[in-house]
């Protein structure tokens, strides 16, 4: 597909976050959606590998490590595309800011390094559009990696890319992984226009980036839940006159039937 | 049920009569390729058995075909593995519950069918063939792609999805008329099932007049389907020993190495 929603002509707008494991873009986003919310605009959050219906096999696949690259592909993008026709879609249609925790490039990332190949993952992932801004949270390997590991020592075997055979140790396997994934995201920050945070940065400081790209690059005003300028996807007065008239103009038989007794 | 003895068919099997008590044909190894890019690490030279497709709507006879198939193969000495769609340790569950409930939009039932077929294509097919054993798949990438293709989904997509399957060494597709089809079914039933009815699909509020139009929209697909992929359309309203008859002899065909397509 490779538009962008706003380039599709729908009224609402897609923000992704990606990056690394450890690199802070889900604390970002969070406080991103918060911001958002304070102001009253219409605004929907959605996480990678969330979907209720297909959760129950992706963690059966990765508890019980049953999944191959091809299989691993497959099962996310059931998951993405789960998550992309029943709420990402339609609530960009109705003009709502939706806030993506990790989107395709993370599939483009992980599944190419795990050895399918790129067209293959991205030929899968062409029916959705691509996002309106997507910030790549870019912190030093050594970084990202400390945040992990200090945090929850007991790495899970497909986060470590164990099923990659890189090291039999799953702290090693996790850097040269974590490594590679970076690798192919600094390659697609031109080609995808990723703004670039550093998130080497304190947390306030991202987030003042963060908001002041998202301010200048979202008309914020047109999202509001109640009143505001001039809302893309409000039903205007016409419209509502419209439906209005017609109730006047036909109504319900069974109002007819009444009418006749 | 399908008997899974008919000796009748053996006997009638030129020269193999006697050879039966015996001589092993050994098969010919043949190359076996992929669709697209295949899977990462697989070989399609490694692959020393044989993937032998019957397709079909339900009634079509598939299953008790693929029962003589196997007792004829198993007869001659050859190894035999069956798979079918929906057969998955991963995802069949879910994909189950999901189609009960009919909460998956296209893309999302496309790509949940896919995973079931990719896992038990790498943890069944694809191992079996490099063990050399015979294959037998109840319904391969053909019926999921008529299935989607009915659905308005894209086809270049479909086949980008489905580069990962190997090329069979036979697809024998037993052609039903729709109308033959309502009346075996019923034979056995006395119902018409949701998802083979096309009721998704909103063709018609009549399950009657919704199973003939889609089961003449898939041949119509399997029709298209053919002069693409060349498989061999079997007509399915003859006797069970006629259709056998023809298959055996076919399979015999692509054991010496004469592929039907």
């Amino acid at each position: 597909m490779l538009k962008t929603f706003a380039e599709l002509n729908f009224p609402g707008r897609l923000i992704a976050v990606e990056g690394l494991d450890g690199s802070g873009k889900s604390t970002q986003i969070y406080l991103l959606k918060r911001w958002l919310e304070n102001q009253g605009l219409k605004v929907y959050f959605s996480e990678w590998n969330s979907s209720e219906l297909v959760k129950s096999a992706t963690s059966k696949g990765k508890k019980r490590e049953l999944l191959t690259p091809t299989t691993f592909s497959l099962i996310h993008a059931t998951d993405f595309a789960d998550r992309y026709e029943r709420h990402l879609l339609p609530l960009v249609r109705a003009g709502y800011l939706v806030l993506c925790d990790r989107y395709i490039f993370t599939a483009f990332a992980r599944d190419t390094v795990r050895g399918c190949p790129p067209d293959w993952v991205r030929g899968i992932y062409n029916f959705a559009a691509l996002p309106d801004l997507t910030f790549f949270f870019k912190a030093d390997l050594e970084v990202s990696l400390n945040r992990i590991l200090d945090g929850r020592p007991q790495l899970k075997y497909f986060e470590a890319g164990m099923d990659l055979r890189l090291s039999t140790d799953p702290y090693e396997s996790f850097r040269i992984f974590q490594g590679r994934i970076l690798e192919l995201y600094l390659a697609m920050t031109r080609e995808f226009n990723f703004q670039v945070i550093d998130a080497n940065l304190g947390v306030e400081a991202q987030q003042a980036v963060v908001r002041q790209l998202v301010t200048n690059r979202i008309d914020l005003e047109s999202f509001r839940l109640n009143g505001g300028g001039a809302l893309p996807m409000r039903t205007s007065n016409q419209l509502k006159n419209k439906w209005r008239k017609e109730l006047i103009a036909e109504p319900l038989l069974e109002d007819q039937e009444a009418h006749h007794h | 049920m399908a008997k899974r003895t008919h000796r009748g068919t053996l006997a009638r099997r030129p020269g193999s009569a006697s050879s039966l008590k015996s001589r092993v044909v050994l098969p010919r190894i043949t190359q076996h390729r992929f669709f697209g890019h295949g899977v990462p690490g697989v070989d399609g030279a490694k692959l020393r058995g044989k993937l032998i497709v019957v397709e079909g709507a339900d009634g079509s006879g598939r299953s008790t075909q693929i029962a003589r198939l196997v007792d004829w193969l198993e007869a001659n000495g050859h190894a035999t593995v069956q798979v079918g769609l929906k057969r998955s340790t991963l995802v069949s569950p879910e994909l189950e519950q999901a189609q009960e409930g009919n909460i998956l939009s296209r893309t999302t039932l496309s790509l949940f069918y896919a995973t079931d077929f990719a896992d038990q294509l790498e943890n069944i097919i694809l191992p079996a063939m490099k063990a050399g054993f015979m294959v037998l798949a109840d319904r391969y990438i053909y019926t999921l792609m008529a299935r989607d293709l009915v659905r308005g989904m894209d086809e270049p997509w479909l086949k980008n999805l489905y580069g990962i399957a190997p090329v069979p060494d036979a697809v024998f597709y037993l052609q039903v008329a729709p109308e033959e089809l309502v009346q075996r079914t019923f034979s056995k039933n006395a119902a018409l099932d949701y998802w083979e009815s096309g009721m998704d699909l909103g063709l018609s509020r009549d399950m009657f007049d919704s199973f003939l139009e889609y089961q003449s929209r898939m041949a119509h697909q399997f029709r298209r389907l053919q002069k693409i992929y060349g498989f061999t359309i079997v007509d399915g309203h003859r006797s069970v020993e006629e259709i056998s008859q023809e298959l055996t002899e076919k399979v015999d065909a692509v054991l010496v190495g004469k592929n039907s397509h």
